[in-house]
């Protein structure tokens, strides 16, 4: 081979013996930059995109219609409805990606909205004391679902499905209907403007910064372990028990994280107001790519996930579609997004076994 | 010649109590379990509520089981095959609103309205199972998305309509009764037998907990495993259409989201009854107890003067006993 035909900044070619690296082809006369979009293409990687297209797509239906869309003002509305969701499917990621479900995070929601409107009083060091306490109080009950699941070997489903009727029935029981006070001074600072950007937008950012730490520790390599397979990362002494422990223990403060933040934007506390979430977390995690057998996927696409729902409501107010319309629509764009789930997944195991 | 000997290990009990620590510590010891706990339940209410044992409660709890009874019919075999199917709300809401809009309230459409929806609730069935079996999907997420699809498409079909009133036929399977017992009860009955003879005496049974316990061991083991699964999901999607056609005649009018308690109710029936949700494992028997378990604890809120969150509670806790029970052995570890 001629040095000029060799592309810019090629991947070292494998020796006489050994296999070819994954991102060249054994076509040396392309580009390395075409080779690896065809890599993409061909190993499904290029499928991470489709809920951002999905929703780059609503965005820009909703644009069309409505005049001042890519604004500050409307990113704040968007973000303010859609944070409580994101932020528990934040802790719903984790817990998938170990391989696990968390259904309890919804009746956990409720619990802390209740709670928080009885006891959070007026303001000021009680406030602050009393959410320190409930912040605990729920990372304390994850780690129990934790505890039951990884110790006791219990199905994810079945005992989050009892922990969730525990938690939602105790908020049923400390507050039987919508009520209660929210102190003001934590209700103008949920809905507070910085820089133009509302608070919504600000935790959105923080949330995003967290993540982007946290997929760089180690435990979040421990979570993928222990979703890819348990046994494989008990062997390498990765301690199981203990990381299934932590994760339901996240989930159950993301979900007290979303309850606090829940008040601000409903100004009540509500017995019953996770039982939209419990469902819609797990959808909001599969749109944007999470598989549910564990191991792949992350919080990025859950982003994603998470504001779908919301603009298709949006989508379909604008264009006067009869809002009856909605679910089947929420519906069908799920199982789409779980079969393009399932054919990246195909195209991945296709190419490893070749 | 002396007798054979006693090979038994010492501390193993004989006798009668040999018999019964076979059975708690056998493949049926949770089945036995949860009928120990639903009598148990049952004899404790009535020590100390008068009225709870006389026939019209007894007739009035039996209504209210079947229908979790037969919600969770469809749910066990889902379960022992070994998935799980979260469709039931809608399908059941479904069926019994387009029942009373097909209709409109006349005993004669019925006998055709109730084959359309059967064949229906079927079709939702076959979606699933195909989904499920064929294309890969978590059952877990491929019936959400179905729950949420008919949901949708009877919320686009009534397209704000309300439903009317159910035929006064469906309403008098409710609450006429045969001799002693109420017409649904009846046919909760002829459908538990069915089931049960299905589960324990068929060859499909038989498949269906090899399918259930593994996969990839009852293929090679020459069972045609996709056309199986389709199945359990199908009879899923049937018994909740006619839970949801009974549930109406016990309502009078169906409304949206008359479905939504089935959903835990037809998993913790099949998991009080001591199926640990892993398949392969479990039986409709069980789920019987475990459909009178939850409507006795249901009744006891009212005598009791407990709230509906204390009820919950009670039933997340029962949940957790019954199926820890279920999958950690007495010695020896867990099952798995």
């Amino acid at each position: 081979m001629k040095p000029s035909e060799l592309p810019l900044n090629a991947p070292p070619q494998a020796g006489p013996s050994g296999r070819p690296p994954l991102l060249t082809s054994r076509r040396t006369s392309r580009t390395y930059l075409y080779e690896t979009l065809t890599e993409w293409f061909r190993s499904g990687t290029v499928l991470v995109l489709a809920p951002w297209i999905i929703l780059g797509t609503l965005v820009i239906l909703y644009g069309a219609r409505q005049p001042g869309v890519y604004s500050f003002n409307e990113l704040n509305i968007i973000t303010g409805e859609t944070l409580t969701l994101i932020l528990i499917s934040f802790g719903q990621t984790l817990v998938i990606v170990t391989g696990g479900i968390d259904l309890s995070t919804g009746g956990l929601l409720s619990l802390v909205t209740s709670l928080a409107a009885l006891h959070l009083g007026s303001g000021g060091i009680r406030m602050w004391l009393v959410m320190a306490a409930l912040l605990v109080g729920a990372t304390l009950a994850g780690a129990i679902n934790g505890l039951l699941i990884g110790a006791t070997r219990m199905q994810p489903f079945i005992v989050t499905l009892a922990t969730s009727s525990i938690f939602g029935g105790t908020a049923l029981w400390v507050l039987p209907t919508t009520g209660g006070t929210v102190p003001d001074q934590w209700v103008s600072f949920g809905n507070g403007v910085w820089l133009g950007l509302s608070t919504s937008v600000w935790l959105l950012i923080l949330v995003l910064l967290f993540w982007l730490f946290f997929k760089r520790t180690r435990l979040w390599f421990e979570i993928r372990s222990v979703g890819s397979s348990p046994e494989a990362a008990f062997l390498s002494r990765v301690p199981v028990v203990r990381i299934i422990v932590i994760t339901y223990a996240i989930s159950g403060l993301f979900a007290a994280l979303a309850g606090l933040y829940d008040i601000t934007q409903a100004v009540s506390g509500s017995p019953t107001v996770g039982t939209d979430y419990i469902l819609t977390s797990i959808i909001a995690v599969v749109l944007g790519g999470t598989a549910l057998t564990g191991g792949r996927g992350g919080f990025g696409g859950t982003i994603s996930g998470a504001f779908i729902p919301t603009l298709i409501g949006s989508v379909i107010f604008i264009y006067g579609i009869d809002n009856h319309w909605q679910p089947l629509l929420e519906g069908v764009l799920l199982i789409f997004a779980v079969l393009l789930n399932v054919f990246a997944a195909y195209l991945v195991r296709r190419r490893n076994a070749a | 010649m002396s007798s054979a000997p006693d090979m038994r290990p010492p501390h193993t009990p004989s006798g009668p109590v040999r018999a019964v620590w076979a059975a708690a510590n056998g493949r049926n010891r949770s089945v036995v379990l949860a009928y120990f706990i639903a009598i148990a339940m049952f004899l404790a209410t009535t020590a100390f509520t008068p009225g709870f044992a006389s026939p019209t409660h007894i007739k009035e709890l039996l209504i209210e089981a079947s229908f979790i009874g037969i919600v969770g019919l469809g749910q066990t075999f889902v379960i022992i095959g070994g998935g799980v199917d979260l469709s039931i709300p809608y399908v059941l809401n479904a069926s019994g609103i387009i029942l009373t809009i097909l209709t409109g309230g006349q005993n004669g459409p019925l006998i055709w309205v109730i084959p359309v929806l059967v064949v229906l609730a079927a079709l939702v069935g076959l979606i699933n199972g195909i989904g499920i079996a064929v294309m890969g999907v978590s059952p877990i997420i491929m019936t959400l998305g179905m729950n949420v699809i008919v949901e949708g498409a009877l919320l686009v079909y009534l397209g704000g309509q309300q439903a009317s009133k159910a035929p006064p036929l469906v309403v008098q399977w409710t609450f006429n009764t045969v001799g002693p017992v109420p017409v649904n009860t009846l046919i909760w009955l002829g459908l538990a037998l069915l089931a049960t003879a299905a589960l324990s005496w068929t060859t499909f049974g038989r498949r269906l907990y090899a399918l259930g316990t593994s996969r990839i061991v009852a293929e090679f083991s020459g069972i045609n495993v996709v056309p199986m699964m389709v199945a359990t999901y199908m009879i899923c999607a049937v018994a909740a259409a006619v839970a949801g056609i009974l549930y109406t005649g016990f309502v009078s009018q169906p409304y949206l989201g008359m479905g939504d308690p089935f959903l835990f109710a037809s998993v913790a029936a099949v998991a009080v009854g001591g199926a640990p949700l892993i398949g392969g494992s479990g039986h409709y028997i069980g789920t019987i107890a475990g459909a009178l378990v939850l409507t006795v604890l249901a009744d006891l809120l009212p005598i009791l003067n407990l709230d509906p969150g204390a009820l919950q509670i009670i039933y997340g806790v029962t949940i957790l006993l019954t199926v820890a029970a279920a999958t950690v052995r007495f010695r020896g570890g867990s099952v798995q």
